[in-house]
């Protein structure tokens, strides 16, 4: 089948082992990937500025996705999932508001459509593509290996407009882990947060946050914390020795996307995957995968 | 409003109070201060966001002291106080509100989100393209990685985005 | 045709402040058929109606149409009134000058007069064409249903029991007694609930005009006010009541272990037992899905069998279908306590020691499954610190937007029991967004807690967590001191809501009740008339018509009881003639008047004639006169009493006339 994609600004200027993984791991799962016609930021950051400038710019992605003709648009950053999602959401609430946008989109000759299904790496792969046919693909199980899930909060909360799993009890990336083989774990701290957002503004506390989870997940003896989120991942893989230092401690925690694991498991190069670019011990991953 | 904080002296801006209830009417109207959001606030151990007083402080029309401090940009945004409201109210969205005010009325808003506005101008993307480092000190690029190059928006977004800001309508 | 009488009220100024009252009258002297008109200053005084009377024997009235206020102020009064003067009360036609004409319009007075004029002149056109109406009187069965044997179902039955009345108690539990039997004690008094109920269950168990049924319900309601046709399933407990002596040695031996609804899912209790410490009847009950010989077969066991002395026990007991015959049914069948379990972020269910107020019940009851000691269910050990933690699933937009009315002061009571059994070294903590302490001895019973070194939090958990050392983590703000206290508790008690029970949508099908927006059963009137149901002659007890606590439920049952009492005691009672009425010449039996019907009020019947065809009949007591099958009939054939089709046109007609 044909997925539309929209990557946003972290994947695209820095997070590109997410990219990689995916463009490697969809196909072999029957997907093929289309990239919208233009690329731009969803309007994460501009929420704060302004938010009719952040609406705007989510539904202008939305536009640009109706142009594929595909109602189906996969999202893998939290944060735009959040974005475009609120935005879908809102514009059916707010007669006045949709009105304005749309007009401000015809005038660019883009046609805005409340149609488009909104996807996330998580749930399109576990509702999608399914567990089972996951577990079937499978070449190098995972089995011996314990692994932590990381849900990023913007993909689960808030319940009251439609999300990628349920907000106290996600267990669709627990049981794609599950179904590699490997271990997956329930910890008190699953909930928490990266920090990601704070990085803009407070970034003594975005590391404390993001290293605090990695310091529990380190004492409860996990292998790896597995994320499905570029902003997280930038905060426990990119930044997770500036975070060690914040928390004043060692952290060894490998930190991979779970398209990565999943690459791994179908035993696909490791270059390919881009785990050359994770800044975390995931060379410890491969060697017990391998072995 | 007839009423006046004694410790500071400060009252009300009845016009700002209005404005903000217009659009967060429902927020504001309901919350009826359990504290649950606060009991679960990922940035009030780190950074002492109390997002229930908040919501109190706006419902009031406290919000020249708001604007202006630091305190309503350590929300992390994690949407927990969203999802346990039980009066399904948001503090993260009155919040939002505040900067928006805040970026408004020209108050201090950290550089990082000016820098996001000024790149989004340029490129469309929020941030600037990066090398990237491996562990064995190679620096690689997008080309270098086999990745498609970014399509940048055409010149009508930039104009649009321009003038949304500028006009200021939130 | 027919002579006519108008009066027009003053009504001090309320309608002569904005209408020419005088020349409204003077109108309506012009109008045919009207021999007298006059203006008052407040027909509804005792002269006022004086007058009319003496008009009415003096011209010969006929018709009487008075313009005053609303007609939902006295059209009663009135119609008595004219009956008094030997003229049928329905005869009478009231106009409304008030709300529809001088309150409305009080800022334009020349116009208000002119619609005043108009007015008048539709109620005299109406007045013409009213006919006489006779009220029916139907005669009603003297027994009762009460349905629920908890507090409120006991005292309804007991009143109505004192009062001459035959009633039918039907429990669907093993047992009467309710949640109440499941308290340990009551606040403010903390009575020992059991105490104060057991005798009264004995007294229900022992009267002589009450039939208790039990493990029973009801499972067809048919019929109206005064003459229900009810039929009860009596499920089999597969012990024969007349013969158990409730020993429990069944109990015993049975080898079958399944969880104890009665401690709340706390304790372990036998495929066959007694379902309560203080059961009435005291008869052992065999769970037909658990029990080996009932799924299996009988060589699998039959070890109560060989056990029971009495020779009680009876494998091949079949339900039992009862129908009863009775005049009023009222619903006592109670409510349920909300389910933390969809709160998971509470860790209801993942942590044995976070428990809700009701299983916190059971432990602290002498006859519950920790024999009244207070213990933390996954170590067995006493609590050193207990939280509560309040309005779970209550108050929240989420679950139930409602105040559960008794969390607070259940909450209250278990922290002084706690203190009272555990000693003064247990911390007990109270998390709470508002302390309702509302009743007869509530605030001083808050007082008490607070006497008894119990720490209120002002602020409200977000979420539960464990903690390494197997302790419960409570992260609070606690807003009066601006604090994030983390505690680190034993033991962690949910103050869960009384929530509807799951079985309502079943209820209100079978009686014909509505149910409030919050899930409740609905009352005919929320201020005045809490215990009637829309539906005539079901009437409601206690907890099932909104949260109550046990006084409340109390007094609520007795007036449900005095309200049965009220209708059935004269053995029949009068309906108003504001009915439907079907003409069987144009009747085509097509049945969609039946179908329209919400009140369930029209019933279609072969004719004697010609056994083929059917005709719709109005069943009287039913009807309230809404008109919708008037409306509906595509042959005209209903004709609603009093609200003719000729009545209504001839209005119309008037209204639309030139001057």
């Amino acid at each position: 089948m044909k997925l539309p994609v929209f990557w946003g600004c972290r994947i695209l200027t820095s997070q590109y082992a997410y990219e990689m993984s995916i463009r490697q791991v969809l196909p072999r799962l029957g997907v093929e990937l289309v990239d919208l016609r233009e690329m731009h930021c969803c309007g994460d950051y501009i929420k704060s500025i302004n938010m009719f400038a952040a609406t705007y710019m989510a539904a202008r992605i939305l536009a640009l996705a109706n142009e594929t003709s595909i109602k189906n648009l996969l999202v893998p950053c939290s944060r735009c999932h959040f974005a475009l999602s609120e935005t879908q959401h809102i514009l059916e609430e707010n007669r006045n508001l949709k009105d304005k946008v749309v007009a401000l989109l015809k005038k660019e000759k883009l046609n805005y459509s409340s149609d488009i299904k909104i996807w996330h790496i998580i749930d399109f792969i576990h509702d999608v593509i399914g567990v089972e046919f996951i577990r079937q693909k499978v070449k190098r199980s995972l089995k011996g290996l314990k692994f932590a899930s990381h849900v990023g909060c913007q993909t689960i909360r808030p319940s009251s407009i439609k999300r990628v799993d349920n907000p106290e009890t996600p267990r669709k990336l627990y049981e794609l882990i599950k179904a590699l083989g490997a271990e997956s774990l329930e910890y008190p701290e699953k909930l928490d947060c990266c920090g990601a957002a704070l990085m803009s503004s407070h970034q003594e506390a975005a590391l404390t946050l993001a290293g605090s989870k990695l310091k529990a997940l380190q004492e409860l003896g996990v292998d790896g914390l597995i994320d499905s989120c570029p902003a997280c991942h930038i905060m426990f893989d990119i930044k997770q020795k500036n975070a060690a230092t914040i928390i004043g401690g060692k952290l060894a925690m490998p930190v991979l996307y779970y398209t990565q694991l999943l690459g791994i498991a179908m035993q696909i190069n490791a270059e390919k995957l881009g785990l050359h670019l994770n800044q975390s011990p995931v060379e410890k991953i491969l060697e017990i995968s391998s072995s | 409003m007839s009423l006046v904080d004694l410790m500071s002296m400060a009252k009300p801006n009845e016009e700002m109070r209005k404005k903000i209830l217009q659009k967060l009417h429902e927020e504001l109207a309901y919350c009826f201060q359990c504290a649950k959001c606060t009991s679960g606030c990922t940035a009030f151990k780190l950074l002492e966001l109390v997002p229930h007083e908040i919501m109190r402080l706006t419902k009031l029309g406290f919000i020249e002291e708001l604007i202006t401090s630091e305190i309503i940009w350590t929300c992390a945004t994690c949407l927990k106080c969203v999802e346990r409201c039980p009066q399904n109210v948001s503090p993260y969205h009155v919040i939002i509100a505040l900067r928006n005010i805040a970026v408004k009325q020209e108050a201090k808003i950290p550089e990082a989100y000016l820098k996001a506005v000024s790149q989004i101008l340029e490129t469309g993307l929020a941030q600037t393209i990066e090398k990237v480092t491996t562990k064995k000190m190679e620096s690689l690029d997008r080309q270098k990685l086999h990745l498609p190059e970014i399509k940048h928006p055409t010149e009508t977004f930039r104009t649009t985005f321009l003038k949304i800001l500028e006009e200021h309508e939130l | 045709m027919p002579n006519i009488g108008v009066y027009v009220c003053h009504c001090g100024l309320n309608i002569a402040g904005t209408v020419d009252v005088e020349r409204v009258a003077e109108y309506a002297k012009t109008l045919p058929d009207v021999v007298v008109a006059k203006h008052y200053k407040y027909i509804c005084s005792e002269p006022g109606q004086r007058m009319i009377q003496e008009d009415i024997r003096a011209y010969g009235l006929e018709r009487v149409v008075i313009a005053a206020c609303s007609p939902r102020m006295h059209e009663e009064t009135f119609r008595k009134t004219v009956a008094e003067a030997g003229l049928n009360p329905y005869l009478l036609e009231v106009v409304n000058l008030r709300e529809h004409c001088s309150w409305a319009h009080s800022d334009q007075p020349e116009k208000a007069t002119e619609k005043a004029k108009e007015l008048v002149r539709m109620g005299v056109a109406r007045a013409r064409l009213l006919e006489p109406l006779e009220k029916r009187v139907i005669s009603v069965e003297k027994n009762v249903l009460v349905v629920g044997g908890g507090i409120a179902g006991i005292e309804a039955s007991l009143d109505l029991a004192n009062a001459g009345f035959k009633v039918y108690l039907v429990e669907k539990a093993p047992s009467i007694g309710g949640r109440m039997a499941q308290l340990d004690k009551t606040f403010p008094t903390l009575d020992c609930s059991a105490c104060i109920l057991t005798p009264k269950m004995v007294d229900v168990a022992k009267h002589s005009n009450i039939k208790l049924l039990t493990n029973a319900e009801v499972t067809n309601v048919s019929g109206f006010v005064g003459n229900y046709e009810v039929t009860v399933l009596k499920k089999p407990r597969y012990v024969d009541e007349d013969k158990c002596v409730g020993c429990g040695l069944c109990t015993e031996a049975c080898p079958v272990k399944i969880p104890d609804k009665f401690n709340e899912g706390l304790s372990q209790t036998h495929a066959i037992s007694i379902y309560s410490p203080h059961a009435v009847p005291k008869v052992a009950i065999i769970n037909p899905e658990h029990c080996l010989r009932l799924k299996y077969g009988k060589e699998v066991c039959g070890r109560c069998l060989k056990t029971c002395e009495a020779k009680a026990i009876n494998f091949e007991q079949q339900p039992e279908n009862i129908q009863l015959k009775v005049g009023a049914i009222i619903l006592a069948v109670g409510a349920d306590v909300f389910d933390a379990a969809k709160i998971p972020e509470l860790g209801y269910g993942r942590f044995k020691n976070v428990i809700s107020n009701i299983q916190f019940e059971r432990i602290s009851d002498a006859s519950g499954p920790t024999g009244g000691k207070i213990l933390c269910p996954e170590t067995g050990k006493p609590p050193r610190s207990i939280v509560f933690i309040q309005c779970v699933g209550s108050r929240d937009k989420r679950f139930h937007e409602y105040c559960c009315r008794v969390g607070c002061m259940i909450s209250l009571k278990q922290a002084i029991l706690a203190r009272e059994k555990l000693g003064g070294d247990v911390e007990i903590y109270i998390c709470y967004n508002d302390i309702r302490a509302f009743g007869k001895g509530y605030e001083e019973f808050y007082r008490r807690a607070r006497d008894l070194n119990i720490n209120f939090l002002a602020g409200i958990p977000s979420e539960i967590r464990s903690a390494p050392d197997g302790s419960l983590c409570v992260t609070v703000y606690e807003k009066v001191v601006n604090k994030l206290l983390e505690i680190h508790a034993d033991l962690v008690v949910l103050s869960c809501g009384i929530v509807p029970r799951k079985d309502f949508n079943k209820i209100s099908e079978t009686f014909h009740v509505s149910r409030s927006s919050d899930g409740f059963l609905l009352e005919a009137h929320p201020k005045l008339r809490p215990l009637e149901t829309s539906t005539a002659g079901i009437f409601l007890a206690g907890a099932c018509q909104g949260p109550k606590d046990i006084p409340d439920s109390v007094a609520h049952a007795s007036g449900a009881a005095a309200k049965v009492i009220e209708l059935l005691s004269k053995g029949e009672f009068e309906i108003e003639p504001l009915k439907a009425v079907v003409n069987p010449d144009f009747c085509s039996g097509c049945g969609i008047c039946k179908s329209i019907c919400p009140f369930d009020a029209i019933e279609m019947k072969t004719e004697t004639a010609n056994e083929e065809k059917l005709v719709a009949e109005v069943i009287e007591v039913k009807c309230q006169g809404c008109g919708a099958c008037a409306s509906a009939c595509p042959t005209h054939a209903i004709k609603m009493q009093h609200y003719t089709d000729e009545q209504i046109l001839a209005q119309i007609h008037a209204a639309l006339i030139a001057k």
